[in-house]
Parts: C-alpha cells; sequence; structure tokens
C-alpha cells in the first residue's frame, strides 16, 4: 500500500474516532442526573412543546425533530433521531447556549477572547518547552554520563512529576506573595469596557501576567522533551555517520545540530503533536490556578456552575484537537520518513 | 519453608540491595505507617478546631524568635473558695470533672463565692483567640430579699482585673449560661475599649500568672443554695499550632495530612487494582483468542487512548457526582489501557511458545492454559505496573480535587490545596506546602519500586545502568 492508501486508512481512523468521541459525549450527557427526567418530562407534557420553553434544551438534547409552520410546535424526535441531530450538530459547531451567560457557546469561547488567551499561552508554552528541551537534551545527550548529564535528567524527572497545581501555588506563594514580582493572576489588569491603552504599553503588563502560568506549563512540559530529545541523539550518536562527521572534522555544535538532531528530530516532532492531550489538561489546570481566562478556566466555571453544554463543547474541542493533532503527526510522518511502512 | 515464602524473602532481598528501591520502600512504608497510625499521630479530626486561625507551624518561633509566637494555653484546674471578706460564708463544693463543681453555700449576711481556674501564661506574644463557655444552674435557692448574682473575670495575679466580661442574675431552676469569645466585637467594649478590639490581646498583653474565675455575690441576710457550674472552661488559642499549623477555620493541618495519606492510599491503590484488573481481562482476551476479539478490543483500546484523560475525568465526575468512590471508579475504568496493550503484546509472544503448544497437545482448555501457563508468566508485569499507575491515580484524584470536583466530606491533600487557594486569605505556605510535598513524595515511592522491579522483571533492562 502507499502514501495515498497510508494517508487514506488515517483519515477513516480519524473519522471513526471523531464519531466514538461524539457517542461517547452523547452517552455521556445523558447520564447528568435528571437529563432523562428533563426529557421525558418534555416529551409528555404537550404545552412544553413550545418553542421558546424548549429552545434551552433544543441542542443540548436535539428534542425537535421539527417545527410545525403553523403552531410553531415542536414535532418530536426519536431517540435516533436526537442522536442524529447531535451527531449534526457537533460536526457544524452548534453547541447550543450556555447556562451561564445564555450566549451562544461559539461567541463565548472565540468572541470574549477565551481562544486567543488559551493559545496565547499554550503557544507560549509550547515554544519554550520544546526549545528549552531540545536543546538542553542536545547538550546533555553530548555529554553522557557527566554530573551536567544526571543533574538535568534528575531535574526534568523532578518538574515532570511535581503537579501543576501545586508548582502554580508555589510560585503564586513566591513570586507574586512574597516578592511582589509578578502578579498573582488574571490576564490582564485592565477593566473591561473600559478604553485599552495603546498596544505597546499593554505589553510589558501581558508579559507579565504571562510570565507565570507559561513558567509553570513549561516546567511542565520541558522534561518530556528533554527526556526524549536525550535517548533519541544518544541512538544518533552512536550511529557510524556521526563518526563520519567527526573524522571529517567539523566543529561539535554542527555534528550535534546539523547531523545527529536533524537524524534523531522525528519522534521529537511527533511526540510534541502527541503530547497535546496532556498539554490541554495541563492548561485547565494552570488557567485556573492563575485565574488566567482562557478556555481551560472557563471549564472550571462550568464545573462550579454546572454548565453542561460548555462541558460538553469543551470536551469536545479537546478531544477533536487532540485526534487532528494525531491526524497531522501521522501525515507528518508518513510524507517525512521514507522508513515508514504503509501496512 | 514453603517455596512462596522464600521466593517472596529473595524478592525482598533484592529490593532492599538496590538503593533507590530501598529509598522508596522506606518512604512507603513512612507513608504507610501515617496512614494506618493517624488516630495515634493525631488527637484531633481533620475538620476540629485546635489552634488558631491560619497560624503556623510551632516551630516558626525558632526561626523567627519567641517574641512575636503564642502556643494554645488552658486554664488549669478548678478552685473553689470565698473572698475573705465574707464572714458568715460556708462553702461545699464537689467536683464533678475538670470542668464540672457543685457548690453548696450557707450565708448568714451576704458575701462572694468565687471558682476559679489559674493559667501560667509564658508567651510573650497574645493568643490569637480565645474561647470560654459557662453554664450555671442554681437550685434549692432559699430567697431572701434579693437573688443572687453571677459574673465572670480575667485576672493577671497582682496587676488587674477585667471584667465582668458577663453577669447574670441567677434565678431558681433557670440555666444561666455564656460563651465567651474574643471575636465578639460587644465584648471589650463592654469593658471600656474600642468596640471590634480583640480582648485576648489586652489581657494576655505579658507573660504572668493569670485567674479566670466566676463570682458569685451572695443577697444578704439569711441563704442557702447550691450551684451546679458546669463547661467552665476557657482556651486560649496561640498563634502558632503543632507540625505544621492550621488552616483558615483552625483546624489542624497535620491532621488532615495524616488522614489525606489514608484517602491517598486508597484512591491510588484502589483504582489501580480496578484498572490493572480491566488491562488483564482485556490484554489476556485480545492477545489470546486473537482474531475479531483482538481487533475490536484492541481498536477500542487506542480509541481510549487518544481522548484527552483529564477532560474525560472532569466531565465523567462531574456528571456522575462526585463521592469519593465515584471518583475511584472513573479513575479506574479509564486507568486500564496502557496494561492492556502491554498485556497483550506479551500474551501474543507467550502463545507461540513450545510450553503452550505443549499445554494444548496434552488437551488443556483455553481457562487453563490462560490461569496457568500465560497469567503465572505476566504476573511480573503486573506488579510493575501496579507501582508505576498508582502516582497517576493519585495526582488525577488530586487534580479533580483541586478543581472541586473532589469529594466535598473528604479531605484529601487536592482537597487541601483547593481550600488553601480558596480561602481568600492569601495563600499560607504552611498550609499548600505538606499536602503537594505529600503527592510528590508519594508518586516519587511507588515510582522508585516500580522502576527497581521493571528491571528485577525485565532483565533486559538492567545492563541500562
Amino acid at each position: 500500500m502507499g502514501l495515498r492508501g497510508y494517508l487514506l486508512k488515517r483519515a477513516f481512523n480519524t473519522f471513526i474516532l471523531i464519531l466514538f468521541v461524539i457517542t461517547l459525549n452523547f452517552a455521556i450527557f445523558q447520564l447528568i442526573p435528571g437529563t432523562q427526567g428533563v426529557i421525558a418530562n418534555l416529551l409528555q407534557n404537550p404545552r412544553l412543546t413550545d418553542k421558546s420553553i424548549i429552545g434551552r434544551y433544543e441542542n443540548q438534547f436535539g428534542l425537535c425533530a421539527s417545527y410545525d409552520p403553523a403552531t410553531q410546535h415542536c414535532v418530536l424526535a426519536t431517540a435516533s433521531q436526537r442522536f442524529g441531530k447531535y451527531f449534526v450538530n457537533m460536526l457544524t459547531f452548534n453547541f447550543g447556549v450556555s447556562y451561564q451567560s445564555g450566549h451562544p457557546i461559539l461567541d463565548d469561547m472565540i468572541g470574549t477572547g477565551r481562544l486567543y488567551n488559551t493559545l496565547l499561552l499554550l503557544g507560549v508554552s509550547t515554544l519554550f518547552s520544546l526549545l528549552i528541551g531540545i536543546f538542553i537534551g542536545v547538550f546533555v545527550a553530548s555529554r553522557r554520563g557527566t554530573a551536567f548529564d544526571t543533574g538535568w535528567v534528575t531535574t526534568s524527572l523532578v518538574t515532570y512529576s511535581l503537579p501543576t497545581f501545586w508548582m502554580g501555588l508555589i510560585f503564586i506563594l513566591v513570586f507574586a506573595q512574597d516578592l511582589h514580582w509578578f502578579p498573582p493572576g488574571g490576564v490582564t489588569p485592565f477593566p473591561t469596557g473600559a478604553p485599552l491603552p495603546p498596544f505597546l504599553q499593554q505589553i510589558p503588563t501581558r508579559i507579565a501576567h504571562l510570565f507565570l502560568p507559561a513558567l509553570v506549563l513549561t516546567l511542565y512540559f520541558y522534561g518530556g522533551h528533554l527526556l526524549l530529545t536525550r535517548a533519541t541523539m544518544l541512538e544518533s550518536l552512536s550511529e557510524d555517520y556521526i563518526t563520519t562527521a567527526r573524522a571529517k572534522g567539523l566543529s561539535n555544535t554542527k555534528v550535534l545540530f546539523k547531523h545527529a538532531l536533524k537524524n534523531a528530530s522525528l519522534p521529537i516532532v511527533t511526540n510534541a503533536a502527541l503530547s497535546f492531550g496532556g498539554l490541554l489538561g495541563g492548561a485547565i489546570i494552570t488557567e485556573t490556578v492563575f485565574n488566567w481566562d482562557g478556555l481551560g478556566h472557563w471549564i472550571f466555571s462550568a464545573i462550579s456552575y454546572k454548565d453542561f453544554p460548555v462541558m460538553q463543547a469543551m470536551f469536545y474541542i479537546i478531544a477533536l484537537c487532540v485526534i487532528v493533532a494525531n491526524f497531522i503527526s501521522d501525515i507528518f510522518l508518513g510524507v517525512i520518513d521514507p522508513r515508514i511502512k504503509y501496512e | 519453608m514453603p517455596f512462596r515464602l522464600i521466593r517472596l524473602k529473595n524478592f525482598f532481598l533484592i529490593l532492599v540491595k538496590n538503593r533507590l528501591a530501598f529509598a522508596g520502600l522506606i518512604l512507603l512504608l513512612l507513608f504507610v505507617f501515617a496512614a494506618a497510625a493517624a488516630p495515634l499521630l493525631t488527637s484531633n479530626y481533620p475538620t476540629e478546631k485546635a489552634g488558631g486561625k491560619l497560624a503556623p507551624p510551632f516551630w516558626v518561633s525558632y526561626i523567627y524568635g519567641n517574641a512575636r509566637y503564642s502556643q494554645n494555653a488552658q486554664f488549669g484546674s478548678l478552685t473553689t473558695y470565698t473572698n475573705t471578706s465574707s464572714l458568715g460564708v460556708s462553702v461545699q463544693s464537689t467536683s464533678l470533672g475538670p470542668n464540672d463543681v457543685n457548690v453548696t453555700v450557707r450565708s448568714v449576711a451576704g458575701g462572694t463565692v468565687i471558682v476559679g481556674k489559674t493559667l501560667d501564661y509564658s508567651y510573650s506574644a497574645p493568643p490569637s483567640e480565645m474561647f470560654g463557655t459557662l453554664v450555671v444552674t442554681p437550685s434549692s435557692l432559699s430567697l431572701g430579699s434579693s437573688q443572687p448574682q453571677v459574673a465572670v473575670f480575667f485576672d493577671r495575679i497582682g496587676v488587674r482585673e477585667w471584667g465582668p466580661l458577663w453577669n447574670d442574675t441567677l434565678k431558681p431552676g433557670l440555666t444561666s449560661q455564656t460563651t465567651i469569645r474574643s471575636t465578639d466585637p460587644g465584648l471589650a467594649a463592654r469593658l471600656g475599649y474600642q468596640s471590634g478590639t480583640d480582648l485576648g490581646q489586652i489581657v494576655f498583653s505579658a507573660k504572668g500568672a493569670y485567674r479566670y474565675f466566676v463570682m458569685i455575690n451572695l443577697p444578704p441576710g439569711q441563704f442557702q443554695a447550691s450551684f451546679l457550674i458546669k463547661q467552665f472552661s476557657m482556651s486560649l488559642y496561640g498563634n502558632t499550632y503543632g507540625l505544621m499549623g492550621t488552616d483558615f477555620t483552625g483546624a489542624d493541618i497535620f491532621s488532615q495530612f495524616v488522614y489525606g495519606t489514608q484517602l491517598s492510599l486508597m484512591v491510588g491503590l484502589i483504582a489501580t487494582i480496578i484498572g490493572i484488573g480491566v488491562g488483564l481481562i482485556i490484554g489476556l482476551l485480545a492477545g489470546f483468542l486473537g482474531k475479531m476479539v483482538d481487533e475490536v478490543l484492541m481498536r477500542f483500546t487506542d480509541m481510549m487512548l487518544v481522548i484527552p484523560s483529564l477532560p474525560l475525568l472532569i466531565v465523567l465526575a462531574s456528571v456522575l457526582g462526585s463521592s469519593l468512590w465515584n471518583i475511584i471508579l472513573i479513575l479506574g475504568f479509564l486507568g486500564w489501557m496502557g496494561f492492556a496493550r502491554l498485556v497483550r503484546s506479551q500474551v501474543l509472544s507467550l502463545r507461540e511458545r513450545p510450553f503452550i503448544e505443549a499445554a494444548k497437545a496434552s488437551g488443556a482448555g483455553t481457562s487453563y492454559i490462560l490461569a496457568r501457563h500465560i497469567f503465572p508468566n505476566i504476573v511480573g508485569l503486573t506488579y510493575v505496573n501496579l507501582a508505576l499507575s498508582v502516582p497517576a491515580a493519585i495526582v488525577g484524584e488530586a487534580a479533580l480535587s483541586f478543581l472541586g470536583l473532589g469529594d466535598q466530606t473528604a479531605i484529601t491533600w487536592g482537597k487541601m490545596l483547593e481550600s488553601a487557594r480558596e480561602s481568600f486569605t492569601g495563600l499560607a505556605w504552611w498550609w499548600i506546602i505538606p499536602p503537594g510535598l505529600g503527592i510528590a513524595m508519594l508518586s516519587l515511592s511507588f515510582i522508585l519500586i516500580g522502576y527497581s522491579l521493571d528491571e528485577l522483571f525485565n532483565p533486559r533492562l538492567r545492563r541500562r545502568r
């Protein structure tokens, strides 16, 4: 089977996964205490089929198959129709209305800047954790067995295994509460609605607010990249072409980065895509600790408000992101690595 | 010695020889001891008020000096006496306990009876709170012209007196009672200080001998009565407390930590055992039965592996409810995928070995082969995975609790961190460091043991060092 077959198979698997996630999501949220009661109640009470009343539950449960054009009354859906409707809603990102705000969930997600905030935090911390992890991993591998090596391996294991929420609390305690170097949380100190200062003046404040949460996520994630880089680098450093390169008289840096790292980079990049799920999980916790008004913090507030549509949508979106990241890394592997077997 | 016992002994000997495994084992044993001996290690319950609010641990006084710190103190045993100026008063008192006394009084021309407790206050800083109670029930009052009065006072012996903190007229058969709290803003105002001042700060501003007493003024004339004085106590909560201080309600953090160890170990172990059980069954079935079963089970496993775990945990916990057992079950049933794959690959390779074929040839059934030949060969894997999966379950529970999805009645380490964050008092280091260190150390102990077990059962790994 060639590359096309491989990609088709991956795409098919991805589609099955999305189907699975939607089904799982539907099934889980049918289990909410009271849901079955609400549905039964709505199904039995003819007066409750009014569009305005049923509208609130419409997107969550997909109760109406259609509306009677004359009376605007709901023609109730069967269970399979409900699932079909839910499925279409999920595929078209129509998540319904948040219980907390009463706005459509997609508006709350994008219009309020939450998505942007999360992408900013995730982007910065992914970038730094990759850079730090790879650079230190390369140097550590080239000095295998020294105190430098063991020191960094131990440090990255420690930061990797410390719970993120605890790391965040300790950082707030030390750097915000005691030393006052950084604000203890929030995205910006600017009041909502008031005119913002010019963009250039915002930058230092924004960086100050971003620093601690990004530091926590970076510290949590560089360890994995470092250890993986070290392992793959050790492998490629023992190859013959490295000896050849050294024999040619190339500088150490050139050997490390141009020859060894280039060949060791595949698993690192794949792993970066695969660790996306963990990154999002870490972001939920970190955003909560630092009151960073992003998607993770939104999930936290949805938990306390029992805002099920938001939780449902966020779970779906996060799972979708992870699935897509997996798919991309599959494609990447398939296109880049000629050694991969298309079976 | 039976064979199994020898094996177990060797197993322990090998574990002890490995330095890291030994460290992990010691660490784990410490936690197990703390969990098992929790009621012996601390006399407080995790939610019971034990000291002043947000009091740091007692040993901060060794770091920052004694001047600013006090510890809990309590007024001692009861004594009953009459005022020296009261003539013709005879008092008989029967002690009913450390805080209870029955006083029978006979007087001809009035006088006072005093029941008091003393305390040698040895801290240079005042307590952060004080809390006292008193219940007085007079009986068989032979009424004179007026009724007896009761009042409560503080006295720094030989220096000055503060009071009355409370007073009341005693009526036959009616119980008079009071609760004295330093946080009561009216208390200081009643004594002429600015309202809202903490009376404890004023009274206990210096070291010295103190007395806390209830004074009963007898009416003039022939009088005979008995007074039942109960719950006569005064506790001073210091501004430091115990090994790990207190939380914002004054509950003992050491006790929360120790009982939290119990819960964490329980959550970690039970969830992991469930996960291992499910993984074992699915892996064995998929590996040994092969074909369609394998395909279906492994596709399902792959799908479960891709779904991000924390969001799924959050969704399930908030939908199914967050009792401790629910969380254990959810963590268990979401933690089997990796192990199932491991078991399957092991079974796939075992299945082709000659001894399995020999067993099949001699007519052994599927379940017999699974139980007698395959399972014993993956027991090692099971131990390793048990040790390595516990940390994930512990951290998972802590993360859920931290997000407010934990059992609200169970004080776990995650719950402690959540309350520390939500208390709006600023973060207190003595409240945050113990649970976090607990999570990290307990996880570390399991990881150390797990890696050494891995090397033990997987000889190929030994050349790593």
